[in-house]
């Protein structure tokens, strides 16, 4: 017990919350659910009495302290409340009887709550502990919502430690604005950014709104969807601790197509020609000697450890609730360098005070510290296997030492070390070997030191006044404050050109977000009508201030410091502004719990746009007929529940991201920058100004079906929407001859649509063995329906390789084009097709598609897209006593992506590989690999995202650690993942930042990841 | 209203962001609007400096950013017989080989950095009418000699291009992508030249003077064929007191010297004012590998014909001794030691000058507006300026006449490197012949339609069927 005593002088110092004990007995009992006799976690027990209450742990026992003729009292979400008279019993059991007629779980719609049955609009909620979420082993919470919500695709599209996966609420709809979709911390609205600061155990529910109905409430800010967190509070009652930690492994996913070996080339060289050349004989020569061949994915992905323990005391008594949580949370990452750490707390309490007021104050501040991979996989892994990491007795006696004299044992080894070497010892042959000039691959990340340091406080303070019966106002205070420090150290041996080539780099910014708002709040029930109105208005205002400067002129590693440099550069300074202002209102009616309507405006204001256009309307309506309350049907044992609805709405986006802060935030403005030349200052012209630049404008239509067979054994929705996003903010190419290459316009039309299905069947529900199974299911369809003068665009996102994209209409945004692969080029036509190692030919002969007996631009057609047209997932859940287990297996199927890591790994540019001129046939119709679809791969995937398997301590067993809860579980993350049979790569979902006209380039990537780890519940 | 206190509260809160009275319009502190500017001499000098640091270029690795001149030797000398890249590779490599795609990223940066030049000299003339009687003409001098040079190089590179001389919207199609007819555009190249020639004075050798204006419109001339007029400025120029430099090396390492007449100005170790070619110049030490490298053909020329001018034009490089490397512009002067590639300072934040217009060059301009398009000449005034070239290479051999091939020769001599040999061998009307022979002894792939740059496909896609392509591309 020592340790509860510490915890609750913790609490008692973080919060001054004091419960008192009292003299009583003790009563034990258990609570189930009166329909199916499974004991029911959570429920709330209340002593009427002493206000004093506790809830059941996860087998559905509780204790608490009672004295004769007190009264408790059980509820639970859905299940009708229960009053008992204690008359001195010991031990009393419980069955609650299901709501089911009046299922009046809550959800939160924004600016308020509205009970389920009640929706008309497309949400799902999520409970983090019903569906296990808290159990998955990965540092960011957003990285366990992957395949848990019908149109929310998570995608991990980059693997670093720490770094955030690309949320999207169906599909893409905005091309420059950022189609991440909001989130809202209760009741705060902050940056996506924010999820990586958030600790999986503060969290009760998130409630994905998606359709425009839904997220209207929200105007400009709603069109990519709003994901709500409801961080958890304390319970009237008893104080309860907990402990939750898990601790793991974690190992990259491997390519095998890219794991490349002297020994396996050499094999391949002698099979084909039945002799090796002089070049892979020293290459055999060298691995024999040195014992080095392996691919230098066993050298970057080295893996890691993750970890998390989190600390939470959450209780309160009749006014008074409160939850204060710690949490720490370390993961090492599976590249080399990167490593992810994150200290987070949070302060929730709630007061009442008297009748009428309630006030209340939640605060978060958060520290994350991330170590990036400075590196490029498709950079390092093209490297050499025969190259080792460092010389030793063995690699040395190789080098050529009248080239590299001051070479030791210890150093890196560079592959132009190895070149000249005596091969035959006779001096008649000084035989090269390096493809590259470029020093160590590992060095590139091992010498350079690249963090990312956040500092997040997010909180606000609110107040509650009832007014009348059912009226209340409620006013809120808040913010977040964000400050982002980030540096690079690019050391002396990162770089061939050495300590002339080392730099430091540093940047700070702070971001302050402030937001007040007030709204009034009417709930009113008379006569089956059940009416609920908010309206409210809200101002926010965010200011950037921010400093960088770059560093160099350094001659060792000892002080990594701007202060150590001698010459500075790239200084800058900046600050922005951005304000924001809103009107609200909301009305939801319902009538005998059967028709349901809701309205919903939004009016907002920015000052992004121009004086003309400041302001964006985003109404929404939507409507339910819930047919199982009607009398026909409310006997149906087989239709348990069923509701139809349909929702329209309009919503916006403000977002612009053309990768210049500055413009982005006036771009109604003619600005004018600073630059210079020789030393004199020059004000230059950054954009060209558009006063009539306005909301990007979504309309959505959205039917559904809400169901419940057998009793709602099985439930589920089905959803069908068309989301239409038009007067895009679209950062449209113009003319080179303006003197620019794009400006921002409001163009194009875009529209996903699709189905959603969500179900959920409680297969087997006994008392010692319960199983659920669910599905998700999405398809989604992008379609481009209007794209004003940049129909049918080009585009390319690096020059240098300048596979291309088009954006065409009838297609989705970003479609693959280019020309379709015939045949490779016999080897026989290659000049030196085994060196380097896993070397290829960079051309191929391509087809004449139409048939004009020459190859030109004409012959390039539609490739593929990067949007998966169907994403899944099945989730089984099974209890047997005090064992659960649960796995997911997730997939997405339809989507390609532009793997221009092959060119890199396989050396498709090297020109030593190039066909032979002089004899090879038919070289009109050759093109080079990276501008067809050799490229182009599938980048469909089944993984088994999670398979958790735990076990709950019996309570006597738990009681003597002094806990009423004790759990252990072991769980895995990816521990299968399959792909496409012509994907090369280790991640099908990494996909570099590019433009959303130019989405789904993959240079290598990062690479998906397993996780093993064993976690540990316990609640005191 | 014994919740006074509360409400009063509440007031507080819905209050405190009502005091930003900006809240929507708040005024942009990192960056001025351009409504409010250009107002006197010192904010339209500002847009001035603008225009050259249009021409100077981003130094970035960028490609979004414009490069400026510090691209100008892909397109200029990597198509002539005088470099190359070092390694064959990527798009740099087409220059070499004539095998430019319509989307070659560099030739589109350099196309868009000629029209955002265009455009920074638009806008200064379009704001002439703040500025001050005695400035409005040097601004005006100024911003139409650099108008007429980024026309000059467009029309050279590209055959017609979209005569753009106001500032334009991204609506006006029409004029963003009509290609007018090279001569209608020479007709506003020789009319802004002619006005900063009268405009401006000299005394600057980092912007725009008389000397300059004159320099570039007699080759501009020499181009058009009208040699008198070519002849009539250059003899002008004779008079203004630029001699050529005693000592070859010092034109490219003494910044100010007596023989430049414009440069494009680079300071070092600035980010924002200094260049990266002479690092791309080097092995490996820019993003290249190494570009600009020197053809066998060039240096075998150069050996046989520079006379002392050569160990200045370039060197065996030194890591990898069967390449030569050009030496007009290493970084910051230094050599890079034994390896050749490594420097004290930032090479790839360099400082060295681009020389645009040297006095050597009107020289033997002068001698070809006398030879006006004739096989040989034995005209005195122009074996004087011939030979005052040949003697400062120390090739003082006396000069009796001077053929056509003679003088080509003599400029690639003298010129090498500085991006004037495609345009020479051009005017000269030799570029057919000269880099027919090259392309057949490298195996390349020259054809005459490759003496124009594609215009950059970017540029006809957006322009829905305005904009039409050169043949062969």
């Amino acid at each position: 017990m020592n340790l509860k005593t510490k915890l609750a002088c913790f609490v008692m110092l973080l919060c001054s919350i004091s419960i008192y004990a009292q003299n009583s007995y003790t009563i034990k009992g258990k609570v189930v659910a009166k329909s199916d006799s499974i004991p029911i976690p959570g429920v709330n027990v209340l002593n009427l009495k002493t206000s004093k209450g506790t809830s059941t742990n996860f087998d559905g026992l509780y204790e608490i302290a009672v004295t004769k003729g007190d009264v408790l009292q059980f509820s639970y979400v859905g299940y009708v409340t229960q009053t008992v008279i204690i008359d001195a019993q010991q031990n009393l059991n419980v069955s609650l009887a299901d709501d089911a007629n009046a299922l009046d779980e809550v959800v939160v719609v924004g600016y308020g709550t509205r009970k389920k049955k009640h929706l008309t609009g497309s949400m799902s909620t999520l409970n983090v502990e019903d569906k296990g979420l808290d159990k998955i082993a990965v540092s960011r919470l957003d990285d366990a919502l992957v395949g848990q919500v019908a149109g929310l695709n998570v995608a991990a599209t980059e693997g670093e430690a720490g770094s955030d996966p690309t949320l999207r609420i169906r599909g893409v709809g905005s091309l420059n604005g950022d189609s991440a979709p909001l989130i809202v911390i209760d009741g705060l609205v902050v940056d996506s950014d924010f999820l990586g600061n958030l600790d999986m155990n503060e969290v009760e529910t998130f409630d994905v709104l998606k359709d425009a109905a839904s997220t209207a409430i929200y105007g400009s800010r709603g069109a990519n969807g709003v994901i709500q967190i409801t961080t958890k509070q304390g319970k009237e009652g008893k104080t309860t601790f907990s402990y939750n930690s898990f601790f793991g492994f974690k190992e990259a996913r491997q390519s095998d197509d890219y794991y490349f070996t002297v020994a396996e080339t050499a094999a391949a060289e002698q099979a084909a020609t039945g002799t090796l050349s002089n070049r892979t004989a020293y290459k055999v020569l060298l691995t024999q000697t040195t014992g080095i061949d392996r691919d230098w994915q066993d050298v970057i992905f080295e893996g890691g450890t993750i970890q998390t323990h989190s600390f939470n005391a959450r209780g309160g008594n009749k006014n008074t609730k409160f939850s204060a949580s710690l949490g720490y949370n370390h993961d090492e990452g599976v590249l080399l360098t990167d490593d992810y750490k994150r200290y987070n707390a949070r302060l929730k309490l709630d007061t009442k005070i008297g009748d009428r007021i309630k006030i209340g104050v939640n605060f978060a501040p958060s520290y994350t510290r991330r170590r990036r991979f400075d590196g490029s996989t498709h950079d390092i892994l093209r490297q050499a296997p025969w190259l080792p990491l460092y010389h030793d007795a063995n690699t040395i006696q190789f080098v050529d030492f009248n080239t590299y004299p001051n070479v030791r044992i210890g150093d890196y080894a560079i592959q132009r070390h190895f070149d000249n070497y005596d091969l035959f010892g006779d001096g008649t042959v000084s035989q090269d070997i390096s493809n590259t000039s470029n020093t160590n691959p590992a060095a590139k990340v091992l010498e350079r030191d690249r963090n990312d340091y956040k500092f997040k406080l997010a909180g606000l303070f609110y107040g509650e006044y009832k007014i009348i019966d059912g009226l209340r106002f409620r006013a809120t205070l808040g913010g977040d404050y964000q400050n982002t420090f980030r540096n690079r150290w690019q050391g002396v041996l990162s770089n061939r050109n050495g300590a002339a080539a080392a730099s430091y780099f540093e940047s700070n910014e702070n971001r302050i977000h402030t937001l007040s708002e007030g709204y009034f709040t009417y709930d009113k029930a008379f006569g089956g009508h059940e009416l609920n109105a908010v309206v409210g208005a809200s101002a926010e205002r965010w200011e950037w201030q921010g400093d960088s400067a770059l560093g160099s002129g350094y001659t060792s590693d000892l002080v990594q410091t701007l202060s150590a440099a001698t010459i500075l550069n790239e200084i800058q300074s900046y600050r922005y502004e951005e304000g924001f202002s809103s009107f609200f209102a909301r009305v939801n009616y319902a009538y005998e719990d059967k028709y349901l309507a809701s309205l919903s405006y939004r009016r907002d204001g920015s000052s992004i746009f121009g004086v003309d256009n400041k302001y964006g309307d985003f109404p929404s309506a939507s409507v339910g007929w819930v047919v199982s309350e009607e009398d026909f049907l409310s006997e149906s044992e087989f239709l348990s529940t069923l509701k139809l609805r349909a929702s329209y709405g309009i919503t916006g986006n403000k977002d612009i991201d053309t990768g210049n802060d500055l413009t982005d935030l006036y771009p109604s403005i003619s600005l004018l920058g600073t630059d210079n030349y020789n030393s004199q200052a020059a004000f230059v012209a950054l954009n060209i100004a558009n006063p009539e630049l306005q909301w990007e404008r979504l309309i959505e239509f959205n039917p559904g079906i809400d169901f419940g067979f057998f009793n709602n054994k099985i439930t589920g929705s089905l959803d069908y929407y068309t989301r239409t996003s038009d007067q895009l903010l679209l950062f449209n190419p113009v003319p080179s001859s303006t003197g620019f290459s794009a400006a921002l316009e409001n163009l194009g039309e875009v529209r996903n649509s699709g189905i959603e299905l969500e179900l959920t069947s409680r297969n087997i529900t006994r008392e010692n063995f319960r199983w659920t199974t669910s599905v998700v299911a999405a398809h989604n369809k992008n379609e481009l329906l209007d794209f004003a003068d940049s129909n049918g665009q080009i585009q390319n996102v690096d020059s240098k390789r300048a596979a291309e994209w088009i954006n065409l209409v009838g297609n989705p945004i970003s479609s693959y084009y280019g020309w379709v692969v015939d045949t490779e080029i016999p080897l026989e036509f290659i000049n030196d097709p085994y060196h380097p190692v896993g070397g290829q030919a960079q051309d191929v002969y391509v087809k004449d598609l139409n048939g004009d007996g020459l190859i030109d631009d004409d012959d390039k057609t539609i490739l593929g897209d990067p949007y998966p047209d169907l994403v899944w997932s099945v989730t089984n859940n099974f209890q047997y006593k005090d064992f659960d287990l649960s796995f997911m297996f997730q997939g997405s199927h339809g989507a390609e992506i532009r793997n221009m890591g092959d060119q890199y790994l396989f050396n498709h540019f090297n020109s030593a590989q190039d066909f032979n001129t002089s004899t090879t046939p038919n070289q009109g119709f050759i093109r080079e690999k990276i501008f067809t679809n050799a490229i182009i791969q599938d980048a469909s995937y089944v993984a088994l995202r999670t398979l958790t398997l735990g076990y709950n301590l019996p309570e006597d067993l738990a009681n003597k650690f002094g806990a009423s809860s004790f759990r252990i579980y072991a769980t895995g993350q990816n521990l299968l993942y399959f792909t496409a049979s012509d994907y090369t790569g280790f991640n099908p979902e990494s996909i570099n930042n590019t433009s959303a006209t130019t989405y789904g380039y993959q240079r290598a990537g990062s690479p998906i990841f397993r996780t093993v780890s064993v976690g540990l519940n316990v609640q005191f | 209203m014994k919740h006074l206190k509360y409400i009063g509260f509440l007031m507080l809160v819905i209050s405190f962001q009502s005091c930003h009275e900006d809240l929507l319009e708040p005024i942009p502190e990192a960056a001025v609007s351009s409504e409010n500017y250009f107002l006197n001499d010192d904010q339209i000098e500002t847009g001035v400096i603008a225009i050259y640091d249009a021409i100077q270029g981003v130094n970035s690795t960028n490609l979004n950013d414009n490069r400026g001149v510090q691209h100008e030797y892909y397109v200029t000398e990597m198509r002539s017989d005088n470099t190359r890249t070092k390694n064959q590779e990527g798009e740099a490599a087409q220059f070499e080989s004539y095998a430019i795609t319509a989307n070659n990223g560099i030739v589109e940066n350099y196309y868009r950095s000629c029209y955002s030049t265009i455009f920074r000299a638009n806008l200064v003339l379009e704001n002439l009418g703040n500025a001050s009687e005695t400035m409005s003409p040097i601004f005006e001098g100024e911003a139409k000699f650099a108008r007429a040079y980024s026309y000059f190089q467009l029309v050279r590179l590209f055959g017609d291009v979209p005569l753009i001389d106001r500032t334009i919207t991204p609506q006006e199609d029409e004029i963003a992508f009509t290609r007018v007819a090279t001569a209608t555009i020479y007709e506003l190249i020789v009319s802004d030249l002619e006005t900063a020639a009268a405009n401006l004075s000299n005394g600057e050798y980092t912007r725009a003077s008389k000397a300059a204006a004159e320099a570039l419109l007699a080759k501009v001339h020499l181009t058009l064929g009208n040699y008198l007029d070519a002849q009539v400025l250059c003899e002008n120029l004779m008079n203004y007191g630029y001699t050529l430099e005693p000592n070859f090396n010092d034109i490219f390492y003494s910044e100010g010297n007596n023989e430049v007449i414009f440069v494009i100005a680079y300071t070092q170790g600035i980010e924002a004012d200094s260049q990266d070619f002479s690092a791309e110049f080097m092995n490996g030490v820019g993003r290249t590998v190494g570009v600009n490298y020197v053809t066998d053909d060039a240096a075998a020329f150069l050996d046989a014909s520079g006379g002392n001018r050569t160990p200045f034009s370039y060197r065996i490089d030194p890591l990898q001794p069967t390449q030569r490397q050009v030496v007009k512009y290493l970084p910051n002067g230094e050599d890079g030691g034994d390896n050749g590639n490594v420097f004290e300072s930032d090479a790839t934040l360099s400082g060295n000058d681009w020389v645009v217009l040297r006095y050597a060059d009107v020289l033997l301009m002068h001698v070809e507006a006398i030879l006006a398009g004739n096989q040989e000449t034995s005209n005195a005034a122009a074996i004087a300026s011939f030979q005052m070239i040949r003697d400062r290479a120390g090739l003082t051999d006396a000069v009796t006449s001077i053929t056509k091939q003679e003088l080509l020769d003599e400029r690639r001599a003298e010129l090498a490197f500085e991006n004037q040999r495609l345009f020479d061998l051009l005017r000269f009307g030799e570029a057919q012949a000269v880099l027919s022979a090259l392309s057949t002894a490298n195996n390349y792939s020259f054809t005459a339609t490759d003496l124009l740059l594609p215009i950059p496909q970017r540029e006809i896609n957006l322009s829905n069927g305005l904009m039409t392509q050169n043949p062969g591309y």
